[in-house]
């Protein structure tokens, strides 16, 4: 999970890591802060100030306006929630700061620059990248940050230092999978201010790292995702509220080439959904959730359910979705359900003697087909 | 071939074979024909029909087990590969969802420098099929035949090894390296298997956004004078950035892992990238012999 901007900083200010005074703000009204300030759109996601979502405040009569604008952005599909007021940082020299996995390896890359910024991807930049990989201990990385302090300017190399030893054992304490600071300003007196952070923590950690727990039950609806997972144990994905195709589908692999497919045909799927049949146990609640969810998009026209059981058995699964059917009767969508696997013909003689009128194939290019269909013919009629 | 990744009768144990899950899969493992040779388990259970042992060391002692499948919950993974090596095992399978990305980093340095080959964090295993198979790749998209199969979607491959397998396509070698960032096996580790297996007449690579494995399977390709056809198909091109779907390597994150570096980089060196898994299977139709 990415760490909104302002949360990774709570986390940095924590292990004594410089940031900018700043407060987190969901309400333009509420802004209660020190101008003039920059306001900075909190959505796991680059290209922040390109999108509008970071602007200058200059005074408390600016505040409102400026803050309603950006709460009203959506930055590359994210609309924007939450907002930081933060205090501007003297102009200054902008370095990088960064620790990362080599996953090929099975090291820890730590990346430094003299200079940084939002330009830090072009080749030219990333040319002049010093790097340097450590065996994953904190003293390894330690020790692997000296070896880069000299090829860097003898003014920086303190604020370097210093930044290494308080983000390395914070990188391993949190089990970070990436921690940057770009830009990590210089200061004239040689101290130094985190400008940006990007934190990425290891959802799998979550059950032994309670404070990022905590973090995400308190703001369920600033990590939607990661707190449906922590709670309820599978992925949901609101991609498009315009979407006209609802999904109710399992395995990740499979669900994500199913919103490709169907998008590479001119259609719109409302979500992205991994709900895990594995983990039912015999309970439709999690079935009558993702039922309740797609059949709230306003306009999805059609649902396409995919399961294909490999290691699961239909004869168990049939009797759970017609369960959830009909704890949902809101949802009026034609349904297409693509079954194939074990138990194939005892789930089709579940669902004729229910009598419920949902469609079923057995091959997914059918399914697929029907259910695009569907959505069309709803769509003219 | 397959034998030059793993002998098809290399002998297996089981780690937490007791328990609703270890125990419904042990047995069809053996089902299936896996040489199991034991089973390891804190605790007893009557119903589990191999040899159990409460330790892996005892369990290698009695048994000469060389591989282990590990069931054990996705905290405890870490310990069981750690118990593994010091048993002697030479490979080891892990399943379980979620095994934290800090103990994979430590598992992988582990199994690295005792030499041992470990296909994880979470996967649902590999096969040969019509032989054996370690984990629970589904029967029903398992037949023997001469595709070389890697996948990091459990899901999406049984799905495109199911559709090829009802066209005549199966496999010598299915392996599932898994959706994790930092894993023991990745895609490149395996091509120099079939790049030398003459059975193995074309790879499916089941490949997704985030990482750099595909890029990297491309170097491979060339490394090992592969000139066999490669079939790929990209699932996640509509991913959204910052958004974990689902895998937790499938997160794209500042142009690195993107569908258009990784296209790029297996159309370089001859692959062909599929868009559909229908496209998938007909391209295999067209371009090899069932």
């Amino acid at each position: 999970m990415m760490l909104l901007e302002h949360h990774a900083k709570e986390l940095l200010a924590q292990v004594g890591v410089p940031v900018p005074e700043g407060i987190l703000v969901t309400d333009s009204k509420a802004a209660h802060f020190a101008f003039p300030c920059i306001a900075k759109a909190q959505v796991p996601v680059g290209g922040r100030g390109k999108a509008g979502g970071i602007l200058k405040i200059n005074t408390v009569a600016d505040a409102q306006p400026i803050i309603e604008r950006i709460l009203g952005l959506t930055i590359r599909h994210h609309p924007v929630r939450a907002c930081r007021l933060e205090a501007l940082v003297d102009e200054s020299a902008e370095a990088y700061f960064s620790l990362a996995f080599d996953a090929d390896t099975g090291t820890i890359r730590i990346l430094m620059a003299a200079e940084g910024g939002v330009d830090i991807e072009s080749p030219e930049m990333r040319a002049k990248l010093l790097q340097v990989s450590a065996a994953p201990t904190e003293d390894a990385a330690q020790a692997a940050v000296e070896t880069l302090l000299p090829s860097l300017p003898p003014a920086m190399r303190a604020a370097m230092r210093e930044a290494a030893v308080r983000l390395i054992p914070l990188f391993f304490a949190r089990e970070a999978v990436l921690i940057e600071i770009n830009p990590l300003f210089i200061l004239a007196d040689g101290g130094w201010i985190a400008g940006d952070a990007k934190i990425i923590t290891d959802d799998n950690a979550l059950p032994r790292q309670p404070e990022l727990r905590a973090l995400i039950e308190l703001y369920p609806t600033l990590y939607p995702e990661a707190a449906l997972k922590l709670a309820q144990g599978f992925d949901f994905v609101r991609l498009d509220p315009d979407g006209d195709i609802g999904l109710v589908t399992t395995g990740a692999g499979l669900s994500m080439q199913l919103v490709d497919e169907i998008i590479q045909r001119g259609h719109r799927p409302f979500n992205f959904c991994d709900i895990r049949t594995g983990g039912f146990k015999g309970d439709p609640s999690r079935l009558i959730q993702v039922l309740k969810w797609v059949a709230s998009g306003p306009k999805v026209r059609s649902i396409l359910m995919n399961f294909f059981a490999g290691n699961t058995d239909l004869a168990e699964l049939v009797p759970l979705i017609l369960q959830a059917l009909e704890a949902v009767p809101q949802l009026r969508q034609p349904i297409t359900l693509r079954m194939t696997g074990n138990g194939l013909d005892a789930a089709r003689k579940i669902l004729a003697a229910s009598g419920n009128p949902i469609h079923v194939e057995t091959d997914l290019e059918r399914a697929v087909d029907r259910a695009l269909a569907d959505a069309k013919e709803s769509q003219n009629g | 071939m397959a034998d030059a990744f793993l002998a098809h009768d290399i002998p297996v144990l089981v780690q937490g074979a007791t328990g609703r899950s270890g125990r419904s899969q042990t047995a069809q493992m053996v089902a299936y024909g896996t040489n199991i040779v034991a089973g390891v388990s804190r605790r007893d259970d009557p119903e589990v029909k191999i040899p159990l042992f409460k330790t892996c060391a005892e369990a290698v002692r009695e048994t000469g087990a060389k591989a282990s499948v590990v069931f054990v919950p996705p905290l405890d993974v870490l310990a069981a590969i750690n118990e593994a090596i010091e048993a002697g095992i030479e490979l080891i399978v892990t399943v379980a969802e979620g095994m934290p990305v800090h103990d994979a980093l430590k598992a992988k340095t582990a199994t690295r420098e005792a030499g041992v080959r470990w296909v994880g964090a979470s996967t649902p295993g590999l096969a040969i099929p019509g032989k054996m198979k370690m984990g629970f790749l589904p029967n029903v998209s398992l037949s023997p035949g001469g595709l070389g199969v890697m996948s990091k979607s459990g899901t999406l491959s049984y799905e495109v090894c199911y559709r090829l397998v009802e066209r005549g396509f199966g496999q010598t070698l299915w392996v599932g390296v898994g959706g994790d960032s930092v894993k023991g096996t990745r895609f490149a580790d395996v091509i120099p298997f079939f790049a030398a297996d003459p059975a193995t007449t074309g790879i499916v690579i089941v490949g997704e956004i985030g990482g750099s494995e595909e890029e990297e399977l491309a170097d491979a390709l060339i490394a090992s004078r592969c000139t066999k056809p490669v079939f790929a198909l990209l699932a996640g091109r509509s991913a959204l950035e910052g958004v974990t779907m689902g895998h937790a390597g499938a997160l794209i994150s500042a142009n690195i892992g993107t569908i258009e570096t990784k296209t790029a980089a297996l159309r370089k060196v001859g692959a062909q990238v599929l868009p559909s898994i229908k496209a998938l299977v007909e391209a295999v139709s067209t371009t090899l012999a069932p």
